[in-house]
């Protein structure tokens, strides 16, 4: 194993499990300051955890292993979501194949075991949230796989790491099927980590929740997998888009440089979005992937009218 | 004689002894019991020609003389009747009575095994169409023997009329295939294989329940009896499929890229419409139906990326998306079957299946209620289950379609990949409802709270199809490779832990599942310490009434406002009030299907309205019959005085 890989390797999983709540953290930080205010610290959401870590779990009445099994479920999908992401373009191989048809199938068996533990417990809001993260899934995952239709078109590829290989062949994307990738890709992101405006991360009224809706009935250390499940949701995403959409070409310290430097500006970029956009009507999401999806959809044209690079 | 035709004679043998037993008074279990043992001899003769690749019996024949005979695709599609037709028939030995009813149904199970089996052995055309229609009418009469009632009637009219009307089509293929010699060893080509092509792909569409000529299949399969259910929808469907494998693969050179095409716009509408009116459906087994639409889709769709890979050159792509169609063609098999067989479970537990008054079954009837979980699991494409894994090959192959080929097939490969991707989120929305208003929750209705588990037949035939649904999903690689060489193009996939595509990042089956089970083991240990006394589930410090449960209407409504322009929802809201006080409203909706509406009324109206037009020439009277044939006479005469007939 070379020492790019082994390094590879430990952002993979220290920053995914370690570091993924510090990118939330980040996130309110920066919020709080865009809006004038002192806001938490970074090391919040490790406190968060802690404090979970030391409480209790709850035994709603009615409830079935379905319910006990969710949020194990939810983290075992999240960390081997995780152990699929290349870091500039290496990663080690843990015997999980780089598919990314894989991780957006592990993404979906954590939503489904979300959603089906709201089920179980047959609370009102839960299944508000349910319903309605469930109904988002399925325009986001039409055009998470448009955008990786996009990505695969150089290489032919569905593997990550060609993907992130195919990142780092010029400085700038050179085809107008990449930018469009990468907008279609940004609305992914906000969809999938339940940001605004498609979902209000801070939001505690139980009637708009979405994402958070399901974790109503959770307490302990159940709530804790769940949350730092979202946290580490966010950095996958994050790291997705610096790894396939930013260009990095270069020596291996540089690419970790970009991650780095990608992390940053697209924490700030949320952080921003979230200060100036309102949370948008539930039934208009939709209209915005749909918007995305043409746009993949140009993307593909252009490259074919340009010869198919 | 060797050792595959031994088997195939005496899985004959024990289906035929099975049918006539069954008919007689204290021998009908032990008539399906015998069945099943023969349909499973029939399916392992079936693996062992597909697995040694050596074909027995005859070969296809261009002439009329009956003739049998087993190739690879053949056994496969023997597997298919095999795996669902044996835990079947092991169902209905437990669930039909002993009385009169019960034991012609149990003939006609046996008569209904053979009519499939027969259909997929024949090697000639007679053979091929003479079960091709016994399987179509066995159902019907099936249906009729378990319900008198008018809706039931209606839906079996219904059921023929279109298969018929539709299955005009495959008539017309194959007289047209075997007058050519197709079936002899010289593909038709010319102009003539374009007309074919449409002609088998309307005739065999409509036996697979594809859209637009799917409107039998809810309406017939939610009637019959479960174990009848799972072999409709689960082998029944399928086995139009192998017809239309035969015809397009085997019997027609390639008419042009156009088929591949059309299949794969076949399969865009029938699985988005299938999942979307299954999500619409407030009753267990005509969702199910609906879902089958949906599964012969994404079949048809990896059909079609295959034709399309066939006739673009790139042989790889072509023999991986054909893998992919008969991968979940018989996972579809696995877990439709099991579905349906949990219903028929569930139904004979607590009566009606209206989703909204369900509930609480999991604790009740753990067996079933885990096994449903799973078949819904694996037919929502999770992971490690077989349904993941064959939609994955799909993905990849549709997904490659859009990026190796020129602009019209990409647009095409790209817009079915986030067609079949919506189509998994909106199978899985669908299969989070079933799940929470079927198995969790509250009892909604006293029966549920009283329900007890099905004798151990019916639970072993369900715990047997689970069983098959993880080890697909865990095993796949290998059986894969041997899908792949069935089709068209060539391609060399390794057998072992990992399915291991080129173009991909490769699925490692064994090493997800394993992995998933120990990281969920060690974190569910991790978190069971503690753990608060149980408390009523929190809805703001009220009482939780039975009345404000969230219902199949409900769950889905976010989807059918946002679809409200596909859907058209007819709602009904009716206040009454009295002195300026509202006294009651009540409100009505209802999802109106569309293709009825919209296709299917407006043309039995048009055939409707030229009955009535051709009735008037009926007047009943002699005299206008002396007239028709006066001037039927004179027009033939001038006809020959000009010259016209010759």
């Amino acid at each position: 194993m070379s020492a790019a890989t082994l390094i590879a390797g430990v952002v993979q999983v220290a920053g995914g499990v370690l570091g993924a709540p510090a990118i939330a953290g980040l996130i309110q930080q920066l919020k709080a300051r865009l809006q004038g205010r002192r806001g938490p610290s970074i090391l919040q959401p490790y406190r968060e955890l802690a404090r979970l870590w030391g409480k209790s779990g709850v035994a709603p009445e009615p409830h079935t292993l379905i319910y006990t099994l969710a949020p194990a479920v939810v983290a075992a999908c999240t960390l081997l979501a995780l152990a699929l992401l290349p870091i500039g373009e290496h990663a080690p191989d843990w015997g999980l194949g780089h598919d990314s048809l894989v991780l957006v199938g592990l993404l979906a068996l954590a939503r489904f075991a979300v959603t089906l533990a709201a089920w179980d417990t047959a609370g009102g809001f839960g299944l508000m949230g349910a319903a309605r993260d469930l109904m988002f899934s399925v325009f986001v995952e039409g055009l998470l796989l448009l955008v990786l239709v996009l990505l695969a078109l150089p290489l032919h590829s569905t593997d990550l790491l060609s993907m992130s290989h195919a990142a780092t062949l010029s400085a700038v994307w050179p085809e107008p099927a990449h930018w469009a990738a990468a907008a279609a890709f940004c609305l992914v992101i906000l969809a999938e980590t339940g940001r605004q405006p498609v979902d209000n991360p801070d939001t505690h009224l139980e009637l708009t929740m979405v994402h958070e809706g399901p974790l109503l009935e959770y307490a302990g250390r159940d709530l804790a997998y769940l949350q730092w499940s979202a946290a580490a949701r966010h950095w996958m995403m994050l790291v997705l888009g610096c790894e396939l959409l930013i260009p990095h070409p270069g020596p291996f310290a540089a690419q970790l440089a970009v991650l780095a430097g990608g992390l940053l500006v697209l924490s700030a970029a949320l952080a921003v979005c979230e200060t100036v956009q309102a949370k948008m009507r539930v039934l208009r999401v939709p209209l915005l992937l749909g918007f995305g999806s043409v746009l993949c959809l140009l993307g593909l044209a252009s490259w074919f009218a340009g010869g198919g690079g | 004689m060797g050792a595959t035709d031994a088997l195939v004679l005496a899985g004959a043998a024990a289906i035929v002894a099975g049918t006539l037993a069954a008919g007689f008074r204290g021998f009908s279990r032990a008539g399906l019991a015998w069945q099943s043992v023969g349909v499973a001899l029939f399916g392992v003769a079936g693996g062992w020609v597909l697995a040694s690749g050596h074909a027995v019996g005859a070969g296809f024949r261009g002439d009329v003389h009956a003739a049998f005979g087993i190739d690879g695709l053949s056994g496969f599609f023997l597997l298919v009747i095999a795996v669902v037709g044996a835990p079947a028939a092991l169902f209905a030995r437990d669930a039909l009575g002993a009385d009169g009813p019960g034991r012609s149904l149990a003939v006609a199970t046996g008569v209904f095994l053979l009519a499939l089996v027969g259909f997929v052995c024949a090697r000639d055309v007679s053979t091929f169409l003479g079960f091709w229609e016994l399987m179509t009418l066995v159902p019907a009469a099936v249906i009729l023997l378990a319900r008198q009632d008018r809706e039931a009637r209606h839906g079996v009219f219904v059921y023929l009329a279109i298969t018929h009307i539709g299955g005009a089509g495959v008539w017309v293929s194959m007289l047209v295939l075997v007058q050519h010699g197709a079936l002899g060893g010289h593909p038709l080509g010319g102009g003539l294989a374009a007309f074919v092509a449409c002609a088998s792909l309307a005739g065999f569409s409509t036996k697979a329940g594809l859209m637009p000529l799917h409107s039998w299949l809810p309406r017939a399969h939610p009637l019959a009896p479960a174990h009848i259910s799972a072999l409709m929808s689960g082998v029944m469907i399928k086995l139009a499929l192998y017809g239309l494998i035969r015809v397009l693969f085997q019997w027609l050179a390639p008419p042009g890229l156009w088929v591949g095409i059309t299949l794969i716009a076949i399969g865009v509408l029938s699985c988005l419409g299938g999942v979307l009116y299954a999500l619409m459906a407030h009753e267990l087994k005509r969702l199910l139906a609906f879902h089958s639409i949906e599964n012969v889709g994404i079949v048809a769709l990896g059909l079609g990326a295959s034709l399309v890979f066939r006739d673009t050159g790139q042989p790889a792509w072509s023999a991986i998306a054909f893998a992919a169609a008969l991968l979940h063609a018989l996972n579809h098999a696995l877990f439709k079957g099991l579905l349906f067989l949990g219903a028929g479970a569930f139904s004979r537990a607590v009566g009606g299946l209206e989703l909204d008054r369900l509930g609480g079954l999991l604790r009740r009837m753990p067996w079933t209620g885990w096994a449903f979980a799973l078949g819904a699991m694996a037919i929502a494409g999770l992971p490690p289950l077989n349904g993941f894994v064959s939609e994955w090959l799909t993905l990849q192959s549709l997904l490659h379609l859009g990026v190796a080929s020129h602009l019209g097939v990409a647009l095409t490969g790209a817009v079915a990949t986030a067609a079949l991707a919506g189509t998994a989120a909106l199978a899985a929305y669908c299969f989070v409802k079933v799940i929470g208003l079927v198995l969790l929750g509250s009892p909604r209705r006293p029966e549920c709270a009283e329900a007890n588990e099905v004798p151990v037949g019916m639970r072993a035939s369900m715990v047997f199809l689970a069983g098959a649904c993880v080890v697909l999903g865990v095993l796949p690689a290998l059986l894969v490779p041997t899908l792949a060489g069935l089709g068209p193009g060539h391609v060399t996939l390794q057998t072992g832990a990992a399915l291991n595509v080129p173009g991909t990042g490769s699925l490692p089956t064994v090493a997800l599942a394993v992995a998933l089970v120990v990281i969920v083991g060690v974190l569910v240990r991790l978190a069971s310490g503690r753990r608060a006394a149980p408390a009523p589930t929190w809805v703001c410090g009220h009482p939780s009434a039975a009345g404000l449960a969230w219902s199949s209407a409900g769950f889905t409504k976010p989807l059918r406002l946002v679809l409200e322009v596909l859907f058209r929802t007819r709602r009904e809201v009716q206040v009454s009030t009295s002195a300026g006080v509202v006294q009651s409203v009540t409100y009505r909706a209802e999802v109106p299907h569309l293709f009825d509406t919209l296709l299917y009324g407006p043309v039995s109206h048009a055939a409707l309205s030229a009955a009535v037009l051709a009735r008037r020439l009926q007047s009943g009277s002699l005299r206008a019959y002396l007239l028709y044939l006066l001037v039927l006479l004179g027009v033939v005469l001038a006809l020959a005085r000009t010259g016209v007939l010759g």
